[in-house]
């Protein structure tokens, strides 16, 4: 056989086994963000148990928390008391929900029975989400001081992750 | 709010505003394209979960306002990455997915032809003797002898 065909072949080969390779150990689900360094999208969206909306712009010239998640998420209940807690222990973080494919009065009902350490939006339509490039919940946003997404995590975010994630966006 | 934000990312429409049946044709079209974030391999268009009817609902919402298909698929790029197109873009890195394959293919076609040129081309093996060899015609006479 022709040693250049045979060359090729062998390179082409090479070249397919190391993309597979690249992907085994990656999570099928996760999609990188191309939000990630970039100004976060604006909104304004209706408080929950309040007529009053929230302007993410004014959070701005400090470090904000935004997590997407809903009621009849399973994961978005363990996470719940790992925001409350770390929002109390941050006064200096700003921490913000955003329910979307939900209703308002599952909503009032789920905090009212896990408690609240800070303000829940309702995305009606989704159309926040989509913005942020939501794919399920809970997926948790953290914004610099200048309104820049510095990380996405997606899933359920533990105590260190999230210590870990307001350490990098302090620095 | 929401068409502001839009505003922010985009430039004006670049077309003209659709609707009625005109309009439900492109958004299925457009969101044919568009991969639902939340399911296995299915567009926008056919899936049933409620974030790809949101999304849909979004195609529709921009196209109602004029915005083209290339703006559109910017818009949900910029959120999703380029994995929100079920069809790659060829362009970049991306153009590898269309070219390996024939390149491939090509490359196969080549080694095939190679072959058969050295096959074709090489000689024809020589007899082992010769017609007029005095061996050869001692045993066709004593055949003939025998026979007859």
């Amino acid at each position: 056989m022709n040693r250049f065909v045979l060359s090729t072949g062998a390179v082409i080969t090479a070249a397919l086994v190391a993309v597979l390779m690249s992907g085994l150990g990656r999570d099928p689900k996760h999609i990188d963000s191309p939000l990630l360094g970039n100004a976060a999208p604006h909104f304004v969206l209706k408080s929950i148990g309040s007529a009053e909306s929230i302007d993410i712009a004014k959070f701005r010239g400090k470090p904000v928390v935004l997590n997407f998640w809903a009621t009849w998420c399973a994961p978005c209940w363990e996470e719940h008391p790992v925001l409350n807690e770390t929002a109390r222990a941050h006064p200096e973080v700003q921490f913000l929900g955003v329910v979307f494919q939900d209703e308002e009065a599952k909503i009032q009902d789920f905090l009212r029975r896990r408690g609240s350490a800070y303000p829940t939006v309702i995305d009606e339509g989704g159309r926040t989400a989509i913005a942020y490039g939501v794919g399920g919940v809970p997926e948790t946003f953290i914004l610099d001081a200048n309104g820049t997404i510095v990380v996405k995590h997606d899933g359920p975010v533990s105590q260190q992750q999230l210590q870990a994630y307001l350490a990098e966006v302090r620095k | 709010m929401i068409l502001a934000l839009i505003l922010l990312l985009l430039d004006a429409p670049q077309s003209t505003p659709l609707q009625g049946p005109a309009l439900d044709q492109r958004t299925q079209e457009v969101a044919s394209g568009l991969r639902c974030p939340v399911c296995q391999g299915l567009s926008i268009a056919d899936s049933p979960s409620e974030m790809a009817v949101n999304m849909k609902a979004e195609v529709r919402s921009m196209l109602a306002k004029g915005y083209t298909r290339e703006q559109i698929e910017t818009y949900f790029i910029r959120s999703y990455g380029e994995f929100v197109l079920l069809e790659p873009k060829f362009e970049g890195v991306n153009a590898l997915v269309w070219i390996l394959p024939v390149a491939a293919l090509l490359l196969g076609a080549f080694a095939v032809w190679r072959v058969l040129r050295k096959l074709s081309a090489a000689p024809q093996p020589k007899p082992r003797v010769s017609a007029d060899d005095p061996d050869l015609a001692r045993v066709r006479e004593l055949v003939k002898g025998a026979t007859s």
